[in-house]
């Protein structure tokens, strides 16, 4: 590309401003959480790793990690068959009223996350299962599923019909069809869809905050009573942490399904 | 040849109806064990529905299909003996290729121990040794065409089915793999049903032929028969290059019929059945593009049942022929189409020439409208 001198720049400072933009939060905090001084700031003032030691002594925080890794897994364990399966039906047949279950799939997110929080509150505490775990992992998997449709119903969309078709005349019957032939081409999908389901769960305050009690709180919800009291910089150092899980889960995301996609044939 | 009582395939009065489309038509034929069938046609004409209904991918609305004499309506595509290979070969891209012809042994259950030397005998069979482990997309178009065919194979199927697997290739690719299927076919004498719109293809691997139009088959013959005598001009027309004139019947003496073109009278063979050869009533003469001869001079022409004089419109090199597009008032506006393949004469006409050109009564062709 030759494009004119003064053009070019424009285009670099546009790029290098939104980058910045982007990753000006991430860094901030990061900064924030390696001072060495006791009020959250940056630039940082001087460096340690205190606050690290810090939140790896604080049981409440270290419990309450524990219970949103535990949320997430839940999250996933609900929406991976629920979601995979809707989204290769929805893609793959031509349904009845296929856009009215779009659009009542789509409702969790039409619906103010307060709105969908206080109506699943009510509705557990009515079964009197308030005070779980498992059914804040139930409610993000509710809320979040769908990403999950969405990711999966992507790859299914792409998928040969002929596939199945190719397995069946091979004498696969329609079991052997869906794990051998329709599941391993929709991995791509299903894998991203979990690891996002996971992401959002772990990460997912609001409606955590109306489900929990006292002896459940998750990790978010831990965050925000710390931040009622005083502010200090192992907050920070708690959000890199969750940072860190986060790309994680996207270095893992790039290793399986660049790799699945890497596969593919044409 | 061996010749069994029972055809390794039939189908009796078979109908596709889907919402708003008639696809197949009472369609009925025959197929002997060990033989090449080619169901021939256009988009559109019902051959691929025709096609899946026999894998058992859809279920005719009427009619019944035999295979090996069983009646299979009733029998899922995973429980007949039926090896397909798919237009775009759906392939398992997350496979290997030794892992795709496998597949088939494993989903009908073989010895687990002979698997993989009848996996290496049929990737021989097809020429893919030393390939066995890439994955679909580390082979070639050509390459991945001969694992479709040793996975629709491997298990030894009654009948092999190959859904139009040739049309995405390159012509040279296309026929070197029209040979490949060819030589594989008559190797295990499995019993073939290829679908195309290649008549060229038609012509070259098949046993017996099955021209389709519009949902319904026009003509159930061995490639010389169709070549020689089509039974309806759309037959005619849809192998090879073939001229058609509108004239109206004149004169019926058994097969040698006698029509009038405009003015002119001219002979030809019936086609149509002898019933419907009623005198006045309005026929097609097809005279195929090969079997006009062509010259300057008459005399270098040769005898000749039919001479015309006409001027050269258009001349387009194809290679190892010439074709001629002629304008001859005498027999209608359009155009009269003539290859040239004189090879040891290759002096061409050019544009606004006036040549000479002529055919044998024995190569008109003609049809009763229906």
């Amino acid at each position: 590309m030759n494009r004119p001198r003064s053009q070019q720049i424009v285009y670099w400072s546009l790029v290098i401003l939104t980058l910045l933009t982007l990753s000006a939060p991430t860094f901030v905090v990061l900064g924030a959480s390696f001072t060495s001084g006791n009020i959250i700031q940056f630039p940082p003032d001087g460096f340690s790793l205190k606050w690290y030691a810090a939140i790896i002594g604080e049981q409440n925080l270290r419990d309450a990690f524990g219970r949103s890794l535990i949320v997430a897994t839940i999250c996933v364990l609900v929406s991976l068959p629920t979601g995979t399966l809707a989204g290769i039906a929805l893609s793959k047949f031509r349904i009845r009223g296929a856009n009215a279950i779009q659009i009542y799939l789509l409702l969790p997110f039409t619906i103010p996350l307060i709105g969908s929080g206080i109506g699943l509150m009510l509705a557990f505490g009515d079964a009197g299962i308030l005070g779980n775990l498992w059914p804040i992992g139930i409610a993000t998997a509710v809320i979040n599923l769908p990403f999950m449709i969405w990711a999966v119903s992507s790859s299914a969309v792409g998928l040969d019909p002929d596939l199945e078709l190719a397995a069946q005349s091979c004498g696969a019957g329609p079991v052997q069809t869906f794990f051998s032939v329709t599941l391993p081409a929709v991995a791509p999908g299903v894998i991203t869809g979990s690891l996002l389901m996971f992401i959002l769960s772990l990460n997912e305050f609001l409606v955590s905050l109306l489900l929990v009690d006292a002896r459940i709180v998750t990790l978010p919800v831990q965050i925000y009573n710390s931040i009622r009291s005083i502010i200090t910089p192992d907050l920070a150092a708690v959000s890199v942490v969750f940072i860190v899980v986060a790309m994680l889960a996207i270095a893992a995301l790039d290793k399986l399904v660049g790799l699945e996609i890497f596969l593919k044939s044409k | 040849m061996n010749t069994h009582s029972i055809p390794a395939v039939s189908a009796s009065n078979v109908e596709m109806q889907f919402p708003g489309l008639l696809a197949v038509k009472d369609a009925n034929f025959e197929l002997d064990n060990g033989r090449f069938l080619t169901i021939l046609g256009p988009s559109g004409s019902g051959k691929t529905t025709l096609l899946r209904m026999i894998a058992g991918f859809l279920k005719p609305t009427r009619g019944e299909i035999f295979i090996k004499g069983k009646e299979v309506s009733a029998v899922a595509p995973n429980k007949r003996s039926v090896g397909m290979v798919f237009q775009k070969l759906a392939l398992f891209p997350h496979m290997t290729a030794a892992q795709n012809v496998a597949f088939p042994l494993k989903m009908r259950r073989f010895d687990a121990k002979k698997i993989p030397a009848r996996v290496s005998e049929f990737l021989n069979l097809v020429r893919l040794d030393g390939l066995e482990d890439r994955r679909m997309n580390e082979l070639s178009g050509g390459q991945q065409q001969r694992v479709a065919i040793a996975r629709a194979l491997v298990f030894e199927p009654d009948l092999l089915l190959l859904d139009e697997p040739l049309a995405a290739l390159d012509r040279k690719l296309r026929e070197e793999m029209q040979l490949e299927f060819r030589r594989i076919q008559k190797e295990l004498g499995v019993t073939t049903i290829n679908v195309t719109h290649d008549q060229r293809e038609a012509l070259v691997v098949s046993d017996q032929i099955i021209v389709m139009d519009h949902g319904e088959i026009q003509q159930d013959a061995s490639p010389t028969q169709m070549y020689r005598t089509p039974h309806n001009p759309f037959v005619a027309n849809f192998i090879g290059v073939t001229n058609l004139f509108v004239g109206q019947l004149a004169a019926v003496s058994g097969e040698a019929v006698d029509v009038t073109i405009g003015a002119l009278t001219l002979s030809g063979i019936l086609r149509s059945s002898p019933e419907t050869a009623v005198l006045g009533a309005q026929v097609r003469c097809a005279v195929r593009a090969e079997q006009i001869r062509i010259s300057a001079a008459l005399d270098a022409l040769g005898e000749l049942d039919a001479a015309f004089q006409g001027t050269v419109k258009d001349v387009i090199f194809e290679g190892e022929r010439l074709l001629y597009e002629l304008s001859i008032p005498e027999l209608g506006d359009d155009p009269v189409r003539i290859f040239h393949h004189d090879q040891n004469d290759f002096a061409t006409h050019d544009v606004g020439e006036t040549v000479h050109i002529g055919w044998m009564n024995r190569d008109m062709h003609i049809f009763v409208a229906p």
